[in-house]
Parts: C-alpha cells; sequence; structure tokens
C-alpha cells in the first residue's frame, strides 16, 4: 500500500489545494510541503526497509489480466534513489515557491505531477509506465505557460508538442513489444528471446522517446526555451525529475530488457552521447543568457549520463546513476540561483551583469559552490559522478574516450569564465543602488542550503548512494556477459 | 432482441413523443421538461442495464448482445447529458420541447441501430435516428442553420441511396436481408465488392469519413452546438457499430480485398481532418474537424479486420468517442451560452473566468488528443495495437503521428483559455444556477477517466463479440 499510497495520495489532495486558497492564501504550500514530508518519510521507510537486492515491496492491483494490464508496483535501489529524489526535490521546491502568485493552482499542479512522477519509478508495467510518463506533461505545460517568462507561451507550446511527439514513438515501441511477447510486464519480457530484428525495431522506436526527454543531442531543442521559460523551481522539476525519466526509462526498459541489442546501439549511444557532451559543452560557452548556459550545461551532463549507461557495464551505469543524483542536485541550485539573480538584477545577461558578489556575497557564494561542484571539484557529487563514468567509459571503449576530459575542461571553461565576468570583479555602476540586489529572506535560502549540503554529503560519502543500487546493477549487468 | 431492450427504446420513444404534448395541455418550465425526460432515460437506461436475460422478440432483425448493452448505455448517458444540457441553454421560446423529443427519438434510432442484424432492420433504425436530425439542425432559426439543414437533409438521403442500392445487390444474389444467411451465402465476387463500396459510402457519410466528410464541420458549425453533440456524438458512435455489424456479420467475405483500401481511406481522413482542424479560427470547426480525424481511428480497426483486437479497438474507440467528443461540444455549447464564445480569440482567458468548466473542457480535449489516464488514450492504444498485429505498422505510425499533430490544436484551445490574458469582459447571460449545469459535464468526465482505467467492460463485451463472429 505504501507505493500506491504515494502515487495516489499526491493526486488527491490535489483539489484541495486549489479549493483551500480561497479559504486561506498558506494553505496550498503547506499542504504541498506536507506532502513533500510524506513522500520523504514513505522513501525513508522503504531505503531502511529495503533488503539490498531486487525488487521489494511489491504490489500487484488486478485491472485486466488477459491484456497484461493491471497495476504492478514495486522498487528497487535505482528506484528507491529517484523516488529519493522525488521527495527532495518535492520539498525544496515547495520551499522555493513560498511567494508564488495564484498559489491554489501552482500547488495544485505541482500535486497533480508528483504522484504520476511517483509511478514512473515505481511501476514495472510497462503500459502503466507510460500512462504516468505521459500524464507529467500536462501539469509542466501549465506551469510553463502561466506561472514562466515572457515567452512563456511559445516555449510550454513546444515543449508539450516536441515531447508529446517523442512519446508517440515509445508508444508505438509498447505496441510492437506487446504484440511479440503479450505481455507488459518487466519480468516477463525480461525472461523472453525476442527475434533480434524485433529487438532492434523496438529499441530505436524506444529510445526516440527516451532520448528527446534526457534530452540529447539532435533531440534537445525543447530544452533551452521551456527551460529559459520555466520559473525556477519548475526548472528544477525539469531538470531534476523529468529528464531523469527520460534516462531511467532507457535504463529500465531498454538496457536491462534487452541487454543484446543495447550491446548492439552501444557505440551509437556513445557516440550521440559524446556528441551532446561537446555540442552544449560549446554552446553553453557560447551563451550569454545565464539560465540558458545553465540549461546547456545540464544537457552536458545528461550526456555524461548518457555515455555512462553506453557503457553497459556495472561500473558504468552505476555512475550514470550516481551522475542523475549529481546532476538533480547541483543543476537545481544552478537554476535557482540564475533565477534569483535575474529577479534581482532585472537581467538574464552575462555581459550586462558584474561585480554582484559585492552586494550578495551569501547568495554568490552558494553560486560558486553550486558552479565548482558542476564542473566537478573534489568533495562534490560533480566530482564522483564525472570521474566514475569516465573511467567505466576507458574501460570499455579504450583510448578514443580520451576525448571526454577535454569536455570537462570545456565545462569548467565556460563556468569559470562565467564567474568572472558575472559575479567577481568590479560592481557595475547600476548595480550601486539598486534596492532588488539584497540577500534572500531565510525560507528560500534553506533549499538551497539543503542542495549544497546533500551534493557534499553524497560527493564525500559516494556510499550511501552506491550501496543502495549497486547489487541490483550487478545482477544485471550479468546479463551483459 | 431482448424484449427489456426493445422496451427501453420504445419507453425513450414515448417519453419523447409525448413531452410536446404534455408541454401543449400544461405549459411545463424547462425544469419540468427536463424531469419528465430523466424520468424516460433513467427508466429506459434500467431496461438496457437488466436486458442481459429475458425473452428475445424480432430474432431476425436485432440482437442484444454484450456489445449493444454497453454501447446502449453509454449512448443512452451520452443523450441524457446532451438533454440536460440543451434544456439549460436553450431559451424557452424556442421549441425545445420539440428539439428535446426529436433528440429522445433519435437516440431510441441509435439504440436500435447499433442492435440490428438485418439490413431492413439497419436502414428503418438509421432512418429513425437520422429524421429526428433534419429537424433539429434547422432549430437554430437562422440562415446558417437552414444551409447547414439542406446540405444535411441532401448528403443523408444521398448516404441512404447508397446504402439501398449495395443492400439490394446483396438482396439480389442471395435472396436475403439477413445477416446471418447472408454471411453463409456470399462468396468473394466482384459485385459483392461492389455492393460493400455502396454500403460503405453510405456508411461513410455517416461517419464523415474521407471523401464523404464534406458537410460535416458545415452542419456541426451551422446548427446549435447541443444538436452538433448529438450529430458527432450519438449518431456517429452508432453508425461506427452498425458497420461494425455489417462488417463482420454480414459481409466478412470482403477481408480479402478491402483492407489495404480501408487503409488508405483511414489515413486520408485522419490526414485530412487533422490537418483542416489546424487550419481554423472557429472551436467549433475544430471539434467538427476532429470529429473527421476521429472517424479515420476508427477506420484503422476497420481496416485491421483481420484480427479480434480491431473489434476491441472499434468498441472501445466508439465508447470513448461518444462520451469525449459529446461532452466536448456540450462545454463549448455552454461557453457560447454563457460568454458568447466562438472563435479562437473569444477563448482567451475563459479558463480564469471558468475555471472548473475550462478544467473539464481540458479534460475532454486532453482525452480526444490520446492523453492518459483518460478513455481516449487506452482507445487509441487498442486501434493501433489491432493495426500493427493486422501487419499495418505504416498505418499505425501515420495515425500515432496524426495523433501527435492533433495535440497541436487540442492544446492551441488549453493555451487560449488558460495562458492567454482574458478579452471577454462580461458574460452575455450570467445565469446564477450555473454550477449544476457542470454537474452532468462532470459525470461525464469521470466516466470518461473510469474506463481509461478500468478496461474490463469495453474488453470483455468486446471479447464475446469477437468470439460471436468467428475469432
Amino acid at each position: 500500500m505504501v507505493l500506491l499510497s504515494m502515487i495516489l495520495l499526491p493526486v488527491l489532495v490535489a483539489p484541495f489545494a486549489w479549493i483551500g486558497e480561497k479559504v486561506n492564501r498558506d494553505f496550498p504550500k503547506y499542504l504541498s510541503l506536507a506532502v513533500g514530508i510524506f513522500l520523504a518519510f514513505c522513501t525513508a521507510y522503504l531505503i531502511v526497509k529495503y533488503p539490498g537486492n531486487g525488487f521489494a515491496f511489491e504490489e500487484f492491483y488486478r485491472i485486466y489480466p488477459p491484456f497484461d494490464f493491471n497495476l504492478h508496483l514495486a522498487v528497487d535501489g535505482i528506484s528507491l534513489v529517484l523516488l529519493a529524489i522525488v521527495a527532495f526535490l518535492a520539498i525544496t521546491v515547495t520551499l522555493s515557491s513560498w511567494h508564488v502568485e495564484r498559489p491554489g493552482a501552482y500547488f495544485f499542479l505541482i500535486l497533480i505531477f508528483l504522484g504520476p512522477m511517483v509511478g514512473v519509478f515505481v511501476s514495472l508495467n510497462l503500459l502503466w509506465f507510460f500512462i504516468f510518463w505521459e500524464f507529467t506533461l500536462v501539469p509542466m505545460f501549465f506551469h510553463i505557460g502561466i506561472w514562466g517568462a515572457e515567452n512563456r507561451i511559445y516555449a510550454a507550446m513546444k515543449f508539450f508538442i516536441y515531447t508529446h511527439l517523442a512519446s508517440i514513438f515509445l508508444l508505438l515501441g509498447i505496441i510492437v513489444l506487446y504484440l511479440s511477447t503479450h505481455t507488459f510486464e518487466f519480468g516477463k519480457i525480461l525472461n523472453i528471446h525476442l527475434d533480434p530484428s524485433v529487438a532492434k525495431l523496438v529499441w530505436i522506436l524506444m529510445f526516440i522517446g527516451f532520448a528527446v526527454k534526457m534530452p540529447v543531442v539532435p533531440f534537445h531543442t525543447w530544452l533551452p526555451d521551456a527551460h529559459v521559460q520555466a520559473p525556477s523551481p519548475i526548472s528544477v522539476f525539469l531538470a531534476g525529475l523529468l529528464l531523469k525519466m527520460g534516462a531511467y526509462g532507457l535504463l529500465r526498459w531498454e538496457i536491462f530488457l534487452f541487454p543484446q541489442t543495447s550491446k548492439f546501439f552501444a557505440p551509437l549511444m556513445a557516440f550521440i552521447a559524446v556528441l551532446t557532451i561537446f555540442y552544449a559543452g560549446f554552446r553553453a560557452l557560447a551563451e550569454d543568457h545565464i539560465k540558458r548556459m545553465v540549461a546547456y550545461s545540464s544537457i552536458n551532463h545528461m550526456g555524461f549520463v548518457l555515455l555512462g549507461l553506453s557503457a553497459l557495464t556495472a561500473a558504468g551505469i552505476s555512475a550514470a546513476v550516481y551522475e542523475m543524483v549529481g546532476h538533480a542536485l547541483v543543476i537545481s541550485l544552478l537554476f535557482m540561483i540564475a533565477g534569483y539573480i535575474h529577479h534581482k538584477t532585472h537581467t538574464w545577461y552575462i555581459s550586462e551583469l558584474g561585480g554582484i558578489m559585492k552586494k550578495i556575497p551569501g547568495l554568490m557564494t552558494m553560486f560558486v559552490i553550486g558552479v565548482l561542484a558542476a564542473v566537478g571539484l573534489p568533495g562534490t557529487a560533480g566530482f564522483v559522478g564525472e570521474l566514475t563514468v569516465m573511467l567505466a567509459a576507458f574501460d570499455y571503449y579504450g583510448w578514443i574516450m580520451v576525448i571526454v576530459p577535454l569536455a570537462s575542461a570545456l565545462g569548467a571553461g565556460f563556468f569559470m569564465w562565467m564567474l568572472q565576468r558575472a559575479v567577481f570583479g568590479p560592481l557595475r555602476e547600476e548595480f550601486k543602488n539598486l534596492a532588488t540586489l539584497k540577500e534572500l529572506p531565510l525560507v528560500e535560502n534553506i533549499p538551497l542550503a539543503m542542495y549544497i549540503a546533500a551534493f557534499i554529503i553524497v560527493g564525500i560519502v559516494p556510499a550511501v548512494v552506491f550501496n543502495l543500487y549497486n547489487p541490483v546493477i550487478n545482477t544485471f549487468a550479468q546479463l551483459f556477459q | 432482441m431482448n424484449i427489456n431492450y426493445l422496451a427501453a427504446t420504445m419507453v425513450l420513444a414515448l417519453t419523447g413523443a409525448f413531452l410536446p404534448v404534455i408541454n401543449r395541455l400544461f405549459r411545463i418550465s424547462g425544469i419540468q421538461g427536463a424531469l419528465i425526460s430523466s424520468i424516460g432515460y433513467i427508466v429506459s437506461l434500467f431496461l438496457v442495464l437488466i436486458s442481459g436475460e429475458g425473452r428475445s422478440v424480432l430474432k431476425g432483425f436485432f440482437t442484444t448482445d454484450p456489445v449493444s448493452i454497453l454501447v446502449g448505455a453509454l449512448v443512452l448517458v451520452s443523450s441524457w447529458m446532451v438533454m440536460l444540457v440543451v434544456y439549460w441553454i436553450t431559451e424557452k421560446d424556442k421549441f425545445v420541447n420539440e428539439l428535446i423529443s426529436a433528440l429522445m427519438i433519435s437516440t431510441a434510432g441509435a439504440l436500435l441501430l447499433i442492435s440490428a442484424n438485418n439490413f431492413i432492420s439497419l436502414i428503418i433504425a438509421m432512418e429513425l435516428m437520422t429524421m429526428p436530425t433534419y429537424l433539429m439542425v434547422l432549430f437554430a432559426f437562422d440562415d446558417k442553420s437552414f444551409e447547414a439543414g439542406v446540405k444535411y437533409f441532401f448528403n443523408g438521403a444521398l448516404a441512404v441511396g447508397f446504402m439501398l442500392f449495395g443492400i439490394s445487390l446483396l438482396y439480389g444474389m442471395t435472396g436475403s436481408f439477413d445477416f446471418s444467411a447472408l454471411v453463409k451465402n456470399l462468396f468473394s465476387d466482384p459485385l459483392v465488392a461492389l455492393a460493400a463500396v455502396f454500403i460503405f459510402a453510405g456508411f461513410g457519410f455517416k461517419i464523415t469519413a474521407f471523401p464523404f466528410h464534406f458537410w460535416g464541420p458545415d452542419v456541426y458549425d451551422g446548427t446549435c452546438p447541443g444538436v452538433a453533440a448529438l450529430l458527432t456524438g450519438i449518431s456517429k458512435s452508432a453508425a461506427f457499430i452498425g458497420l461494425m455489424r455489417v462488417v463482420y456479420e454480414a459481409i466478412p467475405v470482403i477481408a480479402g480485398h478491402f483492407p489495404l483500401i480501408l487503409a488508405i481511406i483511414a489515413a486520408l481522413t485522419m490526414t485530412v481532418g487533422n490537418l483542416l482542424a489546424l487550419a481554423q479560427k472557429r472551436v467549433s470547426r475544430i471539434l467538427a474537424y476532429s470529429s473527421v480525424a476521429h472517424a479515420g481511428y476508427t477506420l484503422v480497426a476497420f481496416a485491421a479486420l483481420s484480427v479480434p483486437l480491431s473489434v476491441t479497438g472499434i468498441i472501445y474507440h466508439s465508447v470513448a468517442y461518444v462520451f469525449m467528443k459529446t461532452a466536448a461540444f456540450l462545454c463549448f455549447a455552454v461557453l457560447l451560452f454563457v460568454w458568447g464564445a466562438r472563435t479562437m480569440d473569444d477563448y482567451k482567458g475563459l479558463g480564469r473566468r471558468e475555471p472548473l468548466l475550462g478544467a473539464l473542457f481540458l479534460i475532454f480535449l486532453l482525452s480526444l488528443a490520446g492523453v492518459p489516464p483518460m478513455a481516449g488514450f487506452i482507445s487509441k492504444v487498442f486501434v493501433f495495437t489491432a493495426a500493427v498485429d493486422a501487419g499495418m505498422t505504416w498505418l499505425a505510425l501515420i495515425g500515432l503521428l496524426n495523433s501527435a499533430f492533433s495535440v497541436a490544436y487540442y492544446i492551441w484551445i488549453a493555451k487560449q483559455m488558460y495562458l492567454e490574458e482574458p478579452t471577454l469582459e462580461k458574460p452575455i447571460n450570467d445565469s446564477p444556477n450555473k454550477n449544476w449545469i457542470l454537474l452532468p459535464l462532470a459525470v461525464m468526465a469521470v466516466l470518461l477517466i473510469l474506463f481509461g482505467i478500468w478496461i474490463n467492460p469495453v474488453v470483455d463485451a468486446s471479447a464475446v463479440y469477437a468470439a460471436k463472429v468467428g475469432f
């Protein structure tokens, strides 16, 4: 019942956020916070009780067994890590949105979003996975479209149509897979030997769906628009959860299910990954818009995730999952602070900023810490993630991956250059007497501090994350032998 | 046909027939009229639901199987909701009771059409369903609705003409109208194919399949939206089921030649419907062309007629369609009545003015677009799974791409309603009991989500039907 309640409770209480706004303006945000804490407690309970390997806490709700259309929920180590991210971001995003306009509708949509989000990570039925996956688009569309920046409507429409189009390929893949296996169950598909040509067709169709969500070059164009126009807390959901859905789907429903086909396509994945890393790195280098730069660095990191997955070894996959955690924590912090910089200085452009460290040292210190984590400073999650991914890639692909550390240097380059231009240096004249340029209120600092604490803890003690899912990945990695 | 089912159609038709008489005698108000009709609907619904057991009558003409019970019940529910909304949005002096009377008789015709298994009863049921709608289309009493009425009448007459010609060819070959006799005596023959083409053409008019779709948007746009809800939702769903019975019960011999033709017609219907919908400015025309596109999705399932899943696809899509299309037009009708909103520009910011109604409209639009967890999603899954199963992956891909692009105009309405600033300042008809009208629409939304997750009733009924027609 735990998993089902984690999916249903946010959705069922969501209307109360909308109604409650009329009674008390503060009610929706406390409700959302309570749901976030509820999710955190449930996840903590699951982590503590998790036996260490395999699927646990299985829940099976019969709907229509002849078509295998049943709600089958279970978690393993990988799902648990992602559930932890969902719960953590649910709390931090609520705190970051403390002073949002029209809170009723806003938190209604957040709650509507959280339930299916949990469902994506715990569903072992492919059709239900798709149902949850697809439904998350609707609240995101309204979040971007209503609370976004100037060009929000264009971004929201592009986001919805683009990702929906990608999902269509995923759905076609699911249909072809169902007709060849007559099941939607993860466990059953795992034991069926599929005809290689069918497996390749299914793999490609589903990969398009996942690759757009991740996103990887050349399917990434929706992301910079969506991120730049979305309000910062929603960017956190986009980067922290929506992109993880793509990577998780690729891992759970393609790499684990079709190990041999994935092996066939591994060079393609690695090529796309390296292309993504470099392309996003160069785009970020050229970018003047600070949030767009963070968005490209987010794509850059997702390239590392895909590179780790493409290595198809236990080390590579576990590095990729670790990088997903690091990305969720670090990029979320950067998106939040990029949003605050715009809020305080009324400009998005690095060329119009300068020396704001002098006016808001507290916020900018956190920004610098976040940037250092993003470029892979030892002691943060960014370092462990990139290093382990690179090691796994060297291991699998050999000397050709020597180019990847260059990309890492590129990442360091664009971030440091941005810091030097925007944050350090002399304070610009027009900022000297700007009244809005002041430190954040406490409640908005809490989530930022939470991100920093989290990525430092998992950076110093990576074992807290690795230990959770390594046995699972080791079990599945035997399939690639 | 089960005697209870027959009684259900009788009750409905007689309630409809006596409603104007009662009004002449007692001058009933809108609420009283709605109550009297509701009683008719409830009794009829009850009778349909218990028609699983009981004596059989008119055996050679109608059949009562799980499909007719299921779809009949859902058609009744949708028609009931249409009745409530039409009473609410129609001003008193416009012969509203006569309109409701025609609506109920037409629904009785739809109930008979979905259970007809003889060409004679099929034609009679179809005419019973269509004749009252010829009057209803004229109901807006303006030039546009006269134009729509004339167009509708001529197209309807043409459709019946085609169909009768096809049927007479079949009769000439076998000497029978009965489906069970036809299926035994027919063999693959050019004349049978010709007859099938004519019968398809007749149904093609009814379901607005390409190239017989031209009248559809003009009529749906020209008449008042409550009537359009009946025409595009209920009549079309009933015609889908009627066509399904003809194809699977009477002339399955065409399965050898027709799938490719049907597939091409399906692909063209979807594409034409979606492309034209994208170009529209008026919301009623968008909904009308989307209904053309949905005829295409159902035809995809017909094209896959060699596999049993196609039956599930057709029935599920009809079930989902009757709810979502009817309800979408009803939402449009209520917004038109309260705000006078016709075009996309009028829809700007309406979601803020009418949050609940807007949210309901959004549910129906997303269901039409095929977003889970609404029934429109799962029905598309069945339709396209059937197509892939029948070896027409290309058709499924065209259909899915169409479905993805169709999202553009559905979400465009959502964008106008929620993301733009309002343009309309004051409602033209501000009714104090506005929230009551949300109730029927909410019922349809709940049923739509329920059928999107709880697939058992529809799939079980389809399985029984598939077994009956020999899969």
